[in-house]
């Protein structure tokens, strides 16, 4: 080897360590660890999107409780104040078993109905090398009316009384601002007053979030009867809602169509019509209690 | 074959004492802890993944934490910190590089030394030099190393908002300790 050889392969040397300690530690760090992977969390701020639910549950020992007001029509006028003055509420308790697994009851003052309810997250969306799309959610409600019976000699059984309602929430966090959700429902009816109404109906929703700003998101919802068409009376649910997040509380904001807030009335039964301005504003108001930490 | 003593004990212990300084330390579970103090309430949580190198030839380090990784006592604050504080998608990670000051004076002889760190420590997206007073020791092959610092979260542009400006502390007090092995 010439001397030049030598001084050359010294240079070439000298060069290649200069541009492997040129790399700096945090890059090394980066290099030695892969980023986990994590399920994400957050793809809507509430355990519902206006109406319907959404894929999360309250954590682990969190009792998540909602009060929900639904006013008259926007088009009963001045007289009602817009509605104002015919509120409906709706009060709710869910819980958190586990991490996933939710039980509630709720009462409304709407057929003074009372609800009982299971959620269960059966697939996470996962962020992350071992990413996986999207979150499955499944919800099951059974609701009792509680009202009398219209007149004495009326036969009201407590099983004419009850409805269920089953749902998958299918949702995925696009990115930070937008999250949607795909949800179907299959509705059953024990009595229905029509002889002609099913008792069975299957729905198609489709929801969504949009974040303006980290406190502050828009949602809207509408859901698409499958498997029957009522004509002028029913209207298909639409709603769209504003959610408000403050340390312990959410407050949501909306108007839809749908006069109940529990599945089987905002699902089966929304009559409002949008065109003609017979939407309701609704304002839920949540807290949560850490039971258990 | 006559075989000179002298030297070779000194290369020897030149040996040890490079083996301490000339490689690389590492570790992956770290502990850092945050604590935000108000009449309020107190807030606190902990990462147990803290990652760090230290080059021990020439006192440069990193370190890094994901943002996810900390764990708050209240489902919701976790939920908060990540979705509205630190905003965890966008910036998940927190590092801190940078260099010991006067690394030469650190011995690695068993004895507890106050250093001083100086470096870029970047959280959510901004990155400040910070001055960072803690404390090593090197024992049975191992860099102990801690320290205590402030961060004012204005400086970073974490913001809180107005209603819950009584819960959360303007200025958050971190601190940090890990074990670095040979890596």
């Amino acid at each position: 080897m010439s001397e030049i050889q030598r001084i050359c392969c010294f240079l070439v040397f000298v060069g290649l360590t200069s541009v492997v300690s040129a790399q700096s530690l945090l890059d090394d760090l980066n290099a030695a660890f892969e980023d986990p992977s994590l399920p994400v969390t957050a793809t809507f701020k509430d355990t519902r999107i206006v109406n319907v639910q959404s894929n999360e549950t309250p954590a682990e020992g969190v009792l998540h409780f909602v009060i929900a007001h639904r006013f008259g029509t926007l088009s009963s006028g001045a007289y009602d104040l817009w509605g104002l003055d015919n509120a409906q509420m709706r009060m709710a308790f869910d819980y958190g078993v586990t991490e996933g697994f939710a039980l509630g009851v709720a009462r409304n003052t709407y057929q003074k109905t009372y609800e009982a309810n299971v959620k269960v997250k059966l697939l996470r969306q996962i962020s992350g090398p071992e990413a996986f799309p999207l979150s499955l959610t499944w919800y099951s409600v059974a609701m009792a009316n509680g009202t009398r019976a219209p007149s004495e000699d009326t036969p009201y059984p407590f099983s004419r009384r009850l409805s269920y309602v089953h749902q998958a929430v299918l949702a995925r966090k696009m990115n930070e601002k937008w999250s949607l959700a795909v949800v179907p429902s299959f509705v059953h009816r024990n009595f229905v007053s029509e002889s002609g109404d099913a008792h069975d109906l299957y729905l198609l929703g489709v929801g969504g979030r949009y974040k303006l700003r980290p406190r502050l998101s828009v949602n809207a919802e509408y859901h698409h009867f499958l498997t029957q068409s009522f004509g002028d009376a029913f209207s298909p649910s639409l709603s769209l809602g504003v959610d408000i997040e403050t340390g312990g509380h959410v407050f949501q904001l909306h108007v839809t169509n749908a006069r109940g807030m529990f599945e089987r009335s905002f699902l089966a039964e929304p009559a409002g019509s949008w065109a003609n301005g017979d939407v309701y504003f609704g304002f839920n108001l949540s807290r949560v209690f850490t039971i258990q930490s | 074959m006559y075989i000179p003593k002298k030297p070779i004990l000194l290369l020897l212990s030149t040996a040890f004492f490079l083996a301490a300084h000339a490689q690389t330390f590492m570790t992956r579970e770290g502990h850092a802890h945050f604590f935000s103090s108000t009449s309020i309430e107190n807030i606190e949580a902990d990462n147990q993944q803290l990652s760090g190198l230290l080059d021990a030839s020439t006192g440069d380090f990193a370190f890094q934490v994901q943002m996810r990784s900390f764990h708050f006592e209240k489902a919701l604050m976790e939920e908060h910190f990540n979705e509205s504080y630190v905003e965890s998608e966008k910036y998940p990670k927190a590092s801190f590089q940078g260099s010991i000051e006067s690394w030469e004076s650190v011995k690695p002889n068993g004895e507890s030394f106050d250093v001083v760190a100086i470096g870029d420590f970047d959280i959510h997206g901004i990155a400040k030099t910070y001055r960072i007073e803690g404390r090593m020791k090197y024992d049975n092959s191992i860099w102990h190393l801690n320290a205590d610092f402030e961060v004012t979260l204005a400086d970073h542009n974490i913001q809180i908002p107005p209603v819950v400006r009584d819960n959360i502390s303007p200025v958050i007090a971190i601190d940090v300790d890990a074990q670095m092995m040979p890596r």
